[in-house]
């Protein structure tokens, strides 16, 4: 049981009272996200604004032994940062400045409460780019973002992966208070430029670890000149056979230094029609245009029927980043989604053709999905009403979800008790055995994002 | 409870923070003060939804998040994108719950509404002050255009609305005038959520004009504006207003534009202009100021980096002027900071409430910075008034 008052006058000690509240009307906004999670109350918020505060914090946390959470834009899908226990959130809001730009070595290093929006304004002013990722509003925050893993559709879209493999380095606070600086940070006589330079990889342990391991509290990244020549047409494929093909054409004749973006778009009013949305960017026309070209052939080769670019416009700049109307008919869930090899998209199109659909008779949701170097990155998404249709959409979700893990799917974000935890437990891989060690091992009272990824049960 | 008829709204939050935005505190003015989430659009509306789901009900402390909004729309202007969430409509219904309810409402507030009830402005004036303003002027009784200053131009900036209404004469508007007959149009009723008076005080005020043969309304303070076109048509239960109400930006738009003046001054001043919300956001009039500004031989202008429909409030919306003067304070200094970056000489808006309270940021600054209305400018202009209130060290007699 947390004593409240007695946690609040603690907090207020490292932050003041204007940084703490425990006034219920103040905690509720943080008791949701983006995802159909169940309300989650934290019992104070607190707002850190620098590193050493947040090491104030996580010593309270421990000596008193009250979960701490983490709190950036509060736009997961995955209940990946709401208290599963009464506990401290960390609102890091106004932990959100741009620490530095270095256009030589194009590198910018942000807090983690920065927006990718944010960033991407600021570096356009030089002529440079991270691009920036809005798919979860314009709140979403740099930090929250990388500690799931993500990154956004145009990060996805332009480069191909996610933003979290341009992380350079990390600037961690552990459970028990340390500061751990990743890749060529760790180096105290050098600088932020190389991820992968000094021992394991450990920014790649923190990155996807949803805050169970420690608290960002700075990011540096790579960025790039802006890529002003870009060419955007659809395509329309007979079937999703095609797709795959095209697929591994994508990938073997352009490989992962490509920058470009195909992205499938299956609407449940027509299942059979597979409509591709294409992006080519470049540094040189020469280059754009010879790839478009190629690119073209191919879906011709394969039979598919070349459209114009003005619905790709519409839904990479309306919906995708835009959120333009996303919400006219009802909130927002992924489900049913995750990372796959390329031929393996069949078997996600069949579960959401015939256990959605066809058995389910639920006809609101649509297929898609990202054809990255070498994999996909596909999901099924809707629109629901809150709250007439809540439990029945997150019952039908989890069942989907239940189906589809049990293929070549890898759920690309855990969260708590009601994200995809428990399908991570109930595998018990060694590399779940691997991670429950590392975390007992960094924050043997499990403050930390308690009950996050791992049910708090498998830690005792 | 009033924001049951809001229902639908408050549950299409889709909790995307699109209201805040993407630099935590640039846009809302109250995160900008409060800073947590529960001053965001969306934790108004998860505060609303628990109200309504019974989790949570309104109390005193919950006062200073819902009366410390500052009503500038700029969340609204953002959610139009994603849900079109009436946030301003949901917030004032909210204020109207706690009064339903009983519920203890900032004091000044409060008494910012009684005191409109028995005195008939918001300061309490007697008439005579009130009307001071207006000394030398001559109106045209029964023309059927009334000139309505509004409480805060009557009352503060006494010789800024007698230039307002030197010039809409020159430039040939019959004016009439209230007089003694003149009162509050009402807002601090429905920025306050006390509105057992309102619709008869609507009522009586629309007689009023008819009686008088009033066909037009002129007027500079956007909060009369509105009031006027749009909170008492809800108010009566009527589409529209049978008398046409016009805000001084478009009747100062259409002096320029059918040239009714001769702009022969020469303004030599690097000028910046702050968006109202209550026109801007809220009416969509960005360009008639502009124009009018552009229109001034001399003038160099320039705008603040945060402009039209991503204009930030000046910190005078919503009554925190008066409920929140602190908040208030902090969010005029911070668009001063705008106006600092823009290296102008003058700050120029339209609206009585954003000029007293970016004159007080001023102050609060130390900067010795005049900030004008736009007919000031163009009185100016037009040779009607001295060049000498465009200086640093004028300073009005009121």
């Amino acid at each position: 049981m947390v004593d409240i008052k007695k946690i609040t006058s603690l907090l207020e000690d490292v932050v003041g009272p204007s940084r703490v509240t425990d006034r219920n009307f103040d905690l509720l906004p943080y008791s949701r996200d983006l995802s159909p999670s169940e309300q989650k109350m934290p019992t104070h918020v607190a707002m850190p604004e620098t590193r050493e505060e947040i090491q104030a914090i996580l010593k309270i946390a421990n000596e008193k032994n009250v979960p701490v959470y983490i709190r950036g834009g509060g736009t997961s899908h995955w209940d990946a940062y709401l208290p599963q226990e009464s506990g401290i959130m960390l609102d890091l809001g106004r932990m959100n400045k741009i620490v530095n730009i270095n256009d030589r070595d194009l590198v910018a290093s942000v807090q983690p409460g920065c927006t990718w929006a944010k960033l991407d304004q600021e570096l356009r002013k030089q002529g440079l780019t991270y691009l920036c990722s809005e798919a979860g509003g314009p709140a979403m925050t740099v930090g929250g973002s990388v500690m799931k893993a993500g990154g956004g559709p145009h990060s996805t879209a332009k480069f191909g992966f996610h933003g979290n493999q341009d992380i350079i380095s990390l600037e961690m606070v552990l459970p028990n208070g340390d500061v751990v600086e990743t890749g060529s940070a760790a180096w105290p006589s050098a600088g932020k430029f190389k991820r992968q330079c000094l021992g394991p990889d450990l920014a790649g342990m923190f990155i996807g670890a949803e805050g169970i391991l420690g608290v960002c509290t700075e990011l540096s990244l790579r960025i790039r000149p802006v890529t002003d020549i870009s060419e955007r047409f659809t395509a329309t494929m007979k079937t999703l056979n095609d797709v795959i093909e095209f697929g591994h054409f994508i990938n073997r004749h352009v490989g992962d230094e490509f920058l470009q973006g195909v992205y499938l778009w299956v609407d449940p009013s027509a299942p059979d029609v597979f409509f591709m949305m294409i992006d080519i960017f470049g540094y040189e026309r020469e280059i754009v245009d010879h790839r478009k070209k190629k690119v073209i052939a191919k879906i011709q080769e394969l039979g598919g029927e070349i459209g114009d670019r003005a619905p790709a416009d519409d839904y990479f700049g309306r919906i995708l980043t835009g959120l333009q109307d996303l919400f006219n008919t009802g909130v927002w869930h992924f489900f049913g989604s995750g990372s796959l090899r390329i031929d393996d998209i069949t078997f996600l199109y069949r579960i959401w053709r015939e256990e959605v659909i066809e058995k389910r008779g639920y006809t609101k949701a649509g297929f898609g999905g990202q054809i990255l170097p070498r994999d996909w990155l596909a999901f099924m998404v809707t629109n629901y009403n809150e709250p007439e249709e809540w439990k029945e959409l997150v019952k039908m979700a989890d069942e989907i979800d239940e189906i589809t893990l049990r293929g070549p799917v890898v759920p690309y974000g855990i969260g708590g008790r009601d994200g995809l935890r428990r399908f991570v437990a109930e595998r018990d891989t060694g590399y779940y055995r691997l991670l429950k060690t590392l975390k007992k091992t960094l924050d043997p009272k499990n403050i930390l994002q308690r009950g996050i990824y791992i049910p708090e049960e498998e830690l005792r | 409870m009033r924001i049951e008829e809001y229902k639908d709204m408050i549950y299409a939050c889709g909790r995307c923070e699109f209201c805040r935005g993407f630099d935590y505190n640039d846009r809302c003015p109250e995160v900008f003060t409060q800073y947590w989430e529960s001053s965001t659009a969306r934790g108004r509306m998860a505060i609303a939804r628990a109200i309504l789901e019974g989790k949570l009900e309104y109390s005193e402390d919950l006062a200073e998040r819902v009366f410390g909004c500052f009503m500038c729309g700029r969340c609204r202007e953002e959610c139009k994108k994603a849900a079109q969430i009436d946030v301003i409509e949901v917030t004032k219904a909210m204020r109207q719950d706690f009064i339903d309810q009983g519920i203890k409402i900032p004091e000044a507030g409060a008494h910012m509404a009684d005191t409109v009830t028995s005195s008939g402005n918001i300061f309490a004036d007697p008439t005579k002050v009130h009307n001071k303003w207006s000394e030398g002027l001559e109106f045209k009784k029964g023309s059927g255009t009334l000139f309505f200053p509004g409480c805060l131009a009557s009352h503060r900036f006494k010789e800024k609305t007698n230039i307002l209404v030197q010039l809409l004469q020159a430039a040939g508007y019959e004016l009439d005038f209230l007089g003694e007959d003149q009162t509050c149009c009402g807002t601090p009723y429905w920025i306050t959520g006390k509105m057992e008076h309102s619709k008869k005080y609507a009522e009586a005020y629309l007689k009023k004009l008819q009686d008088r043969g009033v066909k037009e309304i002129i007027t500079p303070c956007p909060s009369c504006f509105r009031a006027f076109d749009e909170e008492y048509p809800k108010l009566l239960g009527i589409e529209k207003l049978p008398i046409k109400v016009r805000h001084t930006s478009e009747v100062l738009e259409e002096i320029v534009k059918e040239e009714k003046l001769k702009l022969k001054q020469s303004v030599k001043k690097k000028i910046t202009y702050h968006d109202p919300c209550e026109i801007g956001r809220y009416r969509d009039i960005y360009e008639p100021p502009r124009k009018v500004i552009e229109s001034i031989p001399g003038v160099e202008f320039i705008e603040m980096s945060r402009n039209r429909e991503h204009a930030f409030c000046c910190g005078g919306g919503g009554g925190c002027k008066i409920m929140f003067p602190d908040h208030s304070q902090k969010v005029s200094d911070e668009r001063i900071r705008d106006f600092v970056k823009t290296d102008a000489e003058l700050m120029a808006t339209i609206c009585p409430a954003c000029e007293m309270n970016l004159t007080h940021g001023m102050y609060e600054a130390d900067l010795e910075v005049r900030v004008l209305d736009l007919a000031e400018l163009l009185a100016v202009s037009a040779g009607i008034i001295s060049p000498e209130i465009l200086e640093p060290d004028y300073f009005p007699e009121d």
